[in-house]
């Protein structure tokens, strides 16, 4: 659980801690849009080097970030082999025939299962699941004698392969971004900084600050509700719910013997916190004066004139159709 | 010995690797029989991870615990191929919060839950629901009530009955009286009393409550950030310097006691350690 780098904070000291979370949000979002505006290699290139420069002169650690796309890593996979198998668009730019036969399809199967039990022995499990890929359709192609099945294609095309990277570098960027973002702004701040802009809502009837307060609890509340899971099955471990191991049927009576426990306690414990803000004179939708107040500093200005500047270039590029 | 401890340390692992070491180099052993022991130390002494490791819920990150011929060491790979299921029935533990373990419709099924999952016959996990719910101190009606309509002190001791159903041979209870009132304190200490002299089984009590240390342990272990400071016998942990030196608050008795040594310069023959005793070392020295 600790490794998960995507939402959370990390105390330290740089321009990115300084400035303002609405900047930040804005900032953000403002980035986002840009990425998604951008068409050709060069300039997303240029915004990959952006980024990175941001992470470099907020002094961020590069391998942190990395840590927090790694989980997302097969999503991001998965979208590339994607795109690059069934966009058949553009230039042909490489294919490959495929046979399949009853002994290479067995053969592949079997690679398949070699690669499933040994990947927990493997230091380095992206390329070896990258090795397993090429060999399969190594195996494909090569293999041609036997019964024949069918015939197939692999078949790479310019539209697929440049779809798949931008889409690539875009979920990256994004990803990266709201890393950062989340990295240098606690909770708790980040959560002002929302409210703060979510405000002109009120003319719709949108009450942000209830919003920012529900995301403020649901916030302080995960780390709890993962402790008291972690003391429900510890209890329940010591009742003889062995939660490793059991099948199907105990399984069930393991999750039940943990969830039942878990909503009791989850209700209780709102409602003692209910009862508390009220004990605090807490009334919903009332004005209210704040502990921490955001102060707009002039590194806020520069950030967001900078952001504001970097988006009505691309928005400009893409007018003018470079 | 049943569960021993050898040069044990626990770290809990905390945010940015840096970890809190909740247990520090622990030496100890503790008898399958005849053992009545308390466990005292402050909040946050490592009290509940002492206990936690004695039934294999966690395992040392340094040193070696033995429990009933189960060897756990930092090795998680090794400890793992290890059936720990059955220490759990051996070594029962009472958890000091019973919402963690409630959860059946009924408190009848709420009880038998822990023996079958141990594999003990339904109808025999039924006899010792019966007969275990009465031993806590409540009727057979509460068999058939919902454990979330209880009062606090029911659900706990419910929660006991639970563990006891489960005939562990050594019991550990973390913190079982608080919550509690003064009569069904008395009456549940009597209860631990009772398994422990009539069936001779091994029963461990955390505490607060020096007075129960007083009255019923004859060994007690003390923790002190994480440090098995003492291991002993009552009577010498009140000794003025490791008073002092712990913070610890007399018993009431011993506090009786030392107030008449010292304003009436009674001197009892033994130390009395309840109230009876006390009432009947005093009926010596007036007589």
């Amino acid at each position: 659980m600790n490794r998960i780098v995507i939402g959370r904070y990390i105390p330290g000291n740089s321009f990115l801690y300084r400035m303002d979370p609405r900047t930040k949000l804005i900032a953000m979002i403002l980035l986002m849009v840009g990425v998604f505006l951008i068409q050709s290699f060069l300039h997303m290139f240029v915004a990959l080097a952006l980024v990175t420069l941001i992470l470099v002169f907020g002094r961020l650690s590069v391998k942190r970030v990395y840590l927090g796309l790694r989980p997302l890593v097969f999503l991001l996979m998965f979208t590339f082999l994607f795109q690059v198998l069934f966009n058949r668009q553009g230039e042909l730019l490489y294919s490959l025939a495929l046979h399949y036969t009853i002994l290479n399809l067995s053969l592949a199967f079997m690679v398949v299962l070699l690669w499933g039990f040994t990947k927990r022995f493997i230091r380095f499990r992206l390329l070896y699941f990258l090795g397993a890929v090429v060999g399969i359709f190594a195996l494909l192609h090569s293999i041609s004698f036997g019964v024949v099945l069918g015939e197939g294609t692999f078949a790479v095309y310019e539209q697929g392969l440049s779809t798949a990277f931008f889409i690539m570098v875009r979920l990256i960027i994004i990803i990266t971004l709201s890393t950062i973002l989340t990295i240098t702004t606690k909770p708790t701040d980040l959560n002002l900084g929302l409210e703060s802009i979510l405000r002109p809502l009120r003319v719709l009837r949108i009450n942000a600050e209830e919003i920012a307060m529900i995301i403020a609890i649901s916030l302080r509340y995960i780390p709890t509700l993962l402790e008291e899971a972690n003391k429900i099955m510890l209890a329940q471990a010591s009742r003889g719910v062995d939660f490793q191991e059991g099948k199907l049927k105990d399984k069930v009576i393991q999750v039940v013997s943990l969830l039942v426990p878990m909503f009791i306690i989850s209700f209780q414990r709102s409602d003692d916190l209910a009862n508390a803000m009220e004990a605090r004179s807490f009334v919903p939708g009332q004005e209210r004066t704040r502990l921490h107040i955001l102060c707009w500093s002039k590194l806020d200005t520069v950030a967001l004139a900078c952001t504001s500047l970097a988006l009505a270039g691309v928005v400009l590029l893409r007018v003018v159709g470079w | 010995m049943a569960i021993k401890f050898e040069r044990v340390s626990f770290q809990y692992r905390g945010v940015d690797d840096k970890g809190y070491l909740a247990l520090a180099d622990i030496n100890l052993s503790i008898a399958a029989q005849g053992e009545f022991i308390t466990l005292i130390g402050e909040t946050g002494s490592g009290k509940s991870t002492l206990a936690q490791h004695m039934n294999a819920l966690l395992a040392p990150t340094e040193g070696r615990v033995h429990i009933f011929g189960v060897k756990l060491t930092s090795d998680k790979k090794k400890n793992r191929k290890q059936r720990l299921n059955p220490i759990r029935q051996r070594v029962g533990l009472v958890f000091q919060f019973p919402e963690y373990q409630l959860f059946e419709e009924t408190v009848l099924k709420d009880i038998i839950f822990g023996p079958k999952n141990f594999g003990v016959p339904h109808e025999e996990a039924l006899e010792r629901a019966k007969k275990m719910i009465q031993i806590v101190g409540l009727d057979e009606s509460y068999l058939e009530r919902s454990p979330f309509n209880l009062s606090g002190g029911e659900k706990k001791r419910v929660s006991i009955a639970g563990i006891l159903a489960m005939e562990p041979e050594i019991l550990i209870l973390d913190e079982p009286t608080s919550g509690l009132d003064p009569m069904g304190r008395n009456a549940l200490l009597k209860v631990f009393y009772d398994i422990h002299e009539k069936l001779g089984k091994t029963v461990m009590i955390i505490t607060h409550d020096m007075d129960t240390v007083y009255e019923y342990a004859k060994r007690v272990l003390v923790l002190r950030e994480g440090a098995l400071v003492y291991d002993g016998e009552p009577p010498g942990l009140f000794s003025r310097k490791h008073v002092e030196d712990w913070n610890l608050e007399l018993p009431e008795i011993l506090r009786i006691q030392r107030a008449l040594e010292e304003r009436f310069g009674i001197r009892l023959e033994k130390n009395p350690t309840s109230r009876k005793e006390l009432i009947e070392a005093l009926g010596e020295v007036v007589m």
